[in-house]
């Protein structure tokens, strides 16, 4: 025998459970919309490295920003309503700040604790060079001017592609035979420039180029990604190559407005 | 069921020991008046300036770590790294472990992620659950300040106080895991006011906050503590998780007035049950695990019958 009270209490709950299933139908029918709305290649942004393939990133990310935090040049963001994207999820808008490849590790990757960012990619390639390293010298001796660690980390840079660079031949200086004059970017963004050296930031550098080739000049990848050829005429074009690994650094660079060459997302294999 | 039930809350089943006459109350035994003994908890804001300052300490830290690139404590409340240690909010890898299980992407987590899962598990049982809420969210404290200016009109009559059943957010808990397994996507975090707030105070605001800020508008000028009583899955994640934790909010019946102060402050009215007239069935009873261990209740306590202690201590160690 259920008292009065009792009845009370279970038509208070159901009155409130039924009103929470209807929010929570609301929610999941906005949800559904919104997921088909997020579509990370259509914005022109890109996801960090080693990002899995968005269908599976977006509950393998929690949304935590470690990411975000251990980018030495803060090139990882965190998506708010306005990008487009699924709520606090990481990307990387090229045109602001491109991922450099001036870290040391992929930190971005070896960071995440869910794997969103998947770092066994980069472990496996970089082990893979350095396993090919020592079997070019006999006895597995490695020469004293030769050193793994670089060899490792240039093939850990390579594993992973986040898109690939598209130029838009009309729009690109070079092939109008003209050059820049000016600061590297408007805005303020840090980077490495190839080779050694210490991060810039690029507003404070100024470049002078007659035929302007900065896309080709500061590729992190140099001549494994992008060189410049001339096409007769005083007529030059950056051609793009297989090892473009679109990290968007010529994008960032690029002077034109809207940019002469941007980075077309590219989503990798499931892993 | 019914074994879980009695194994929880056995104590309120139980025949309720007999209500205090008027010479065993404590003001009577002190030999004070029931005014002068009431007004011995005016003003006390001990425990709640402790946590308030705790709140704040690790909220700035996760800011101060990222501003000046100092690597204490990195990350959102949704995952953090703790000097180098992983710490991750268990309603966010419940959902993770749910559609991992459907989708085979369970082996794909780290050892990070484990070890910060079990971290949290381990330290929020041994704390209190719900511990989290109070000492830590920063959702609570802007919801504790809008209580005050709720409680004010309230007072006013300028709004009307309006309560749900309680029990309604496991449904909500259920409702969100069904909702992540159905879009494959961590809906909930769109609406966390949790993680939304963590972001927006270490990473900058943005857009996101609007929500927020008409979830606290709801909460000042609609109901008393929506989200945190009735909806917040994560609360009720970290209720599971202290639902026999060991440190808890002690009574003690003998010292007890019955003026039902503490119930008056507390985010979680009916987990202190046992402070009415007569309803108190042991001398000693502990809270359970929707109690935020916050410590109002202590401070607002005119006889100091509420207390921080250790879950049946009285009985393990009987003196």
């Amino acid at each position: 025998m259920s008292t009065g009270k009792q009845q009370l209490n279970r038509r208070q709950f159901l009155k409130a459970s039924a009103a929470a299933v209807i929010t929570l139908s609301a929610v999941g029918s906005l949800a559904f919309w919104l997921k088909d709305k997020s579509d990370v290649k259509d914005k022109g942004f890109l996801r960090p490295p080693g990002a899995i393939p968005e269908e599976d990133f977006l509950f393998a990310c929690i949304k935590c920003g470690l990411c975000v935090q251990i980018c030495p040049v803060h090139a990882v963001k965190l998506a708010d309503w306005d990008t487009g994207l699924s709520y606090g999820t990481p990307y990387i808008d090229p045109n602001v700040q491109a991922c450099d490849f001036s870290c040391d590790s992929i930190q971005c990757a070896e960071t995440c604790p869910t794997s969103a960012l998947h770092f066994p990619v980069f472990r496996s390639a970089g082990e893979k060079a350095v396993e090919e390293l020592y079997k070019q010298y006999p006895n597995r001796k490695l020469p004293p001017n030769v050193n793994p660690f670089v060899v490792q980390i240039h093939a850990m840079k390579r594993a992973y592609k986040l898109g690939v660079a598209k130029v838009n031949v009309q729009q690109c200086l070079a092939y109008h035979g003209q050059g820049y004059k000016g600061p590297l970017t408007k805005h303020r963004a840090k980077m490495r420039p190839p080779g050694k050296g210490d991060r810039i930031y690029t507003d404070e550098i100024t470049v002078d180029r007659k035929i302007c080739d900065l896309c080709v000049v500061y590729c992190p990848l140099q001549e494994d990604a992008i060189v410049l050829k001339d096409q007769g005429g005083g007529k030059f074009l950056p051609e793009v190559l297989d090892g473009c690994v679109g990290c968007g650094v010529c994008q960032m660079v690029c002077p034109t407005e809207p940019k002469a060459i941007v980075i077309e997302p590219e989503e990798n294999p499931k892993v | 069921m019914a074994f879980i039930y009695d194994f929880l809350h056995g104590d309120k089943r139980r025949k309720p020991l007999p209500a205090k006459k008027k010479d065993e109350l404590p003001h009577v035994r002190l030999g004070m008046t029931y005014k002068e003994w009431h007004d011995q908890a005016k003003g006390r804001h001990t425990w709640r300036n402790r946590r308030w300052a705790f709140l704040i300490f690790i909220n700035l830290l996760f800011v101060v770590s990222f501003t000046f690139d100092l690597g204490l404590l990195e990350g959102s409340l949704s995952g953090s790294r703790l000097l180098g240690l992983y710490l991750m909010d268990p309603f966010n890898s419940t959902q993770e472990l749910a559609i991992g299980a459907t989708k085979g992407y369970i082996p794909h987590l780290t050892t990070n992620f484990w070890t910060g899962f079990i971290t949290i598990l381990v330290f929020y049982w041994l704390v209190g659950g719900r511990a989290f809420c109070s000492w830590v969210c920063p959702y609570h404290f802007f919801a504790e300040w809008g209580e005050k200016f709720h409680d004010y009109w309230i007072k006013k009559r300028k709004i009307k106080e309006k309560t749900y059943d309680i029990t309604v957010k496991y449904v909500f808990w259920i409702g969100f895991i069904l909702l992540a397994l159905l879009t494959g996507e961590l809906v909930f975090e769109n609406l966390n006011p949790v993680g939304i707030l963590s972001r927006s105070i270490i990473y900058g605001p943005g857009l996101a906050l609007i929500w927020v800020v008409a979830l606290l508008a709801y909460e000042v000028i609609g109901v008393k503590r929506f989200w945190c009583r009735y909806v917040c899955p994560i609360g009720v994640t970290y209720s599971f998780i202290g639902e026999l934790s060991p440190i808890n909010i002690k009574f003690e019946l003998d010292k007890c007035g019955h003026c039902r102060d503490c119930q008056d402050v507390c985010l979680v009215p009916h987990e202190l049950w046992f402070v009415k007239k007569g309803a108190a069935t042991r001398e000693v009873h502990y809270t359970g695990g929707d109690c935020t261990k916050c410590g109002l209740c202590i401070d607002a306590c005119p006889g100091g019958s509420l207390s921080y202690g250790i879950r049946d201590s009285d009985l393990i160690f009987k003196s």
